[in-house]
């Protein structure tokens, strides 16, 4: 009874296939034989281990490599730029941005430096404009420098993110030997900004609030060692290595040089130059991009501190179209009113004014057209107005 | 339907398989299965690897430390207006150059030349305090001296600038520049610092090493004193340790065990830094700080030098904590001197 068939439930039938096609017996016949090829490639490739399989393709990072290899040092003995021995003042500009940036990398070299075939050569390096400062007694130490805001490492390091914060584009720098002197020399550093405001930006945080002013550069100041200023997009840094008097008259005679050549550019800065001069106290200017007085409305904000009758007084200027200079001051008003107590005063010159003591501080803001401004954080009430109305009345130069 | 056999209906048909059918059945699978395994043996191998992928080696810096001691002090505060006058002071009261240095021993000296800047700026080591320490140690019968830095800007414009080439030369100090075959892998267990490469070539005949670094600002870390002054030794784009900055500058307290460092606090770039540019960015504080343990010497460097917070500097922190030194100055041994 071993061979009886066990009951199947339902009527379902049984699939069977008698007749198999002997094309599909052809291909089956072919799938296996595919299996067992492939089984014995795979075998074979892994008894014979190629090592070129696996290995990192320098030439694919070449890229990167430069920027290290590259580093002002190689590049400086790898691509010496020619040093023009006269070169006139007249053929100097600043530097490109579209030009100067990644300077460094290729040159460094390496492997594929000097054409090298194929892809693995690395692109040439592109260099701005030569830093040449034609000035008797000056000699140039080395060819200039090239840095963008990825690489400005390579010459500042850990400083590099400060400048980055203010949206620099480019650096080019170069060294100067003082020809009557010994071991001296004067370093010439432009930073190129994305616009005059961040070039100021970045002026104004470096700022020795011991410097004296410079008669060539209103944004500027000396120090013991070096001329410091903006101009246009670009902060100039003129530094000399001692305070060796022929030493410091080349660095002033470079900072004038560097101020004639560089284009004045002060978009943005209309709110700068309004600041009077008069009392202002020197290295006090800075500069607030956003949020000035805790007051969103208040954007691009100039600020200096002033000695006035006796006080000391913060005074502020925001330029901007009138609708939003009235929204401003309007606004800033609502908020002392509501944190403090605010007035409004009588009109001056075309300005409305109003005064508010908060936190135990004055203020007093006036708005005329486009310009919002006034003196803030005052402890002298009466000081504050009498600055704000001779300001109004073109009291103030 | 009648033409079905038996042969036919296979497994689901729930017909017994015959013995020999059995018999066969297993034959066939475990000479698949010994197939396999024999097929498995003779394809492995076992030293294959993939290049790129091997497991991480490199070198480990020796240990250049002394054995800690119960009778001299391990921090010296030394207060003059002379550099070399000053380093002495705070070598004497450290119990002399003697003590760490002797004769025969080959001293690597690590300054601070990341910039290429004038003394004056107080951004790099100043040259008179190479001099004085240096002389110091061929004082004690050092047999050759060798000053040592991978500034990220160019070497020999740094040496240049910041007056350390004119001292080497003065001296007969052996300036090594960083080449491309002065580095090796760094192995480390750091918190982030693993595997690095390093500027080896000064270190591999050094018997002794000194660090020599200014007390200045930084725009990253609050500070660059001795720990940080290590940072000079790594190659590559070492830069990116930037976003981690106070972890990589406290393995640099794991990484290099050195005889001595020495914090010049002669003048302290107290803003602007580590680049400063200017003489007002500097603040005359007449203090050379020396010992065996960087942690207390920065400590001190820190809240006396930059008069600032020790609270806020997580590296100095961070490197106590993993017991890589005493953030607590006062209370090691120490000894403050005048010049």
């Amino acid at each position: 009874m071993a061979n009886e068939k066990p009951p199947r439930a339902g009527n379902r039938k049984q699939f069977v296939r008698t007749q198999v096609p002997s094309v599909e017996r052809a291909a089956a016949v072919l799938i296996l034989l595919l299996l067992a090829g492939i089984g014995l490639a795979i075998a074979f490739k892994g008894r014979h281990f190629n090592p070129d399989l696996y290995t990192v393709r320098t030439d694919s990072l070449s890229a990167t490599a430069a920027a290290v290899e590259g580093k002002s040092g190689t590049l400086r003995e790898a691509a010496p730029a020619p040093v023009v021995a006269d070169p006139a003042p007249a053929a100097e500009t600043a530097p490109d941005a579209s030009a100067t940036p990644a300077a460094a990398p290729a040159a460094a070299g390496g492997e594929g430096e000097g054409g090298a075939e194929g892809a693995a050569a690395p692109t040439p390096a592109p260099t701005g404009e030569p830093l040449e400062i034609a000035l008797p007694g000056l000699k140039p130490m080395s060819p200039t420098e090239f840095y963008n805001s990825d690489n400005l490492y390579e010459k500042i390091d850990g400083r590099a993110p400060a400048y980055q914060g203010f949206n620099v584009v480019a650096l080019r720098c170069r060294s100067f030997s003082v020809t009557a002197v010994a071991g001296s020399f004067v370093d010439v550093y432009e930073y190129r900004f994305d616009s005059p405001v961040d070039a100021f930006g970045m002026y104004a945080l470096e700022r020795d609030p011991k410097g004296g002013p410079l008669d060539f550069a209103p944004d500027g100041y000396s120090g013991e060692m070096g001329y410091f200023f903006r101009q246009g997009a670009v902060y100039v840094q003129v530094m000399a290595s001692d305070q060796k008097p022929e030493t410091l008259a080349l660095t002033r005679a470079i900072a004038q040089n560097r101020a004639q050549v560089l284009p004045a550019d002060d978009q943005g800065l209309a709110g700068r130059r309004r600041l009077p001069a008069e009392g202002m106290i020197a290295g006090s200017v800075g500069y607030v991009a956003d949020n000035a007085q805790g007051q969103s409305t208040l954007k691009d904000v100039f600020q200096a501190k002033y000695q006035a009758g006796g006080a000391e007084l913060p005074f502020f200027i925001m330029v901007t179209a009138p609708d939003d200079a009235a929204k401003a001051w309007q606004s800033f008003q609502d908020f002392c009113a509501r944190f403090g107590k605010a007035e409004v005063l009588p009109d001056v010159n075309g300005g409305r004014i109003f005064r508010a003591q908060l936190f135990g501080k004055w203020k007093v803001v006036y708005q005329r057209a486009g310009e919002v401004g006034g003196v803030f954080d005052a402890a002298d009430a009466g000081q504050a107005r009498i600055f704000v109305e001779k300001y109004l009345r073109g009291g103030t130069k | 339907m009648s033409s079905l056999n038996q042969a036919d209906l296979g497994p689901d048909s729930g017909e017994a398989v015959s013995r020999r059918e059995f018999l066969l059945r297993l034959g066939l699978t475990s000479a698949l299965i010994a197939g396999a395994g024999l097929a498995a043996r003779k394809l492995w191998q076992p030293k294959h690897f993939v290049p790129g992928f091997e497991k991480e080696t490199g070198l480990q810096l020796a240990n250049y430390a002394l054995e800690p001691s119960k009778v001299y002090p391990s921090l010296a505060i030394a207060h003059g207006t002379e550099h070399e006058k000053t380093i002495r002071a705070a070598m004497t009261a450290l119990g002399g150059m003697g003590r760490f240095i002797q004769k025969g021993d080959v001293v690597v000296i690590k300054p601070n030349v990341a910039f290429d800047r004038p003394p004056a700026l107080a951004a790099t080591t100043h040259p008179d305090a190479l001099r004085a320490v240096a002389k110091l140690v061929m004082e004690a019968g050092a047999s050759k001296i060798l000053v040592a830095d991978n500034p990220i800007n160019s070497p020999t414009g740094c040496f240049l600038k910041s007056g350390l080439t004119a001292v080497a030369s003065e001296m007969n100090l052996d300036l090594m520049y960083p080449e491309a075959s002065s580095f090796a892998p760094l192995q480390l267990q750091g918190e982030i610092l693993k595997h690095w490469t390093f500027f080896n070539a000064p270190f591999k005949k050094a018997t002794k090493v000194i660090g020599l670094a200014p007390c200045k600002d930084h725009n990253l870390c609050h500070a660059s004193m001795t720990t940080k002054n290590w940072y000079g030794l790594l190659g590559g784009r070492r830069n990116q340790f930037h976003q981690h900055i106070h972890s990589i500058v406290s393995d640099f307290a794991l990484m290099m065990k050195p005889t001595l460092v020495i914090l010049d606090g002669m003048n302290v770039l107290m803003s602007n830094g580590p680049t400063g540019g200017r003489l007002s960015d500097v603040k005359p504080m007449n203090t050379i700080v020396a010992g065996t343990d960087m942690v207390s010497v920065d400590a001190y460097g820190y809240s006396h030098l930059l008069e600032r917070d020790i609270a806020e500097l997580t590296y100095l922190h961070k490197a106590h904590d993993r017991g890589l030194g005493n953030i607590n100055w006062e209370q090691t041994l120490h000894k403050e001197v005048q010049a």
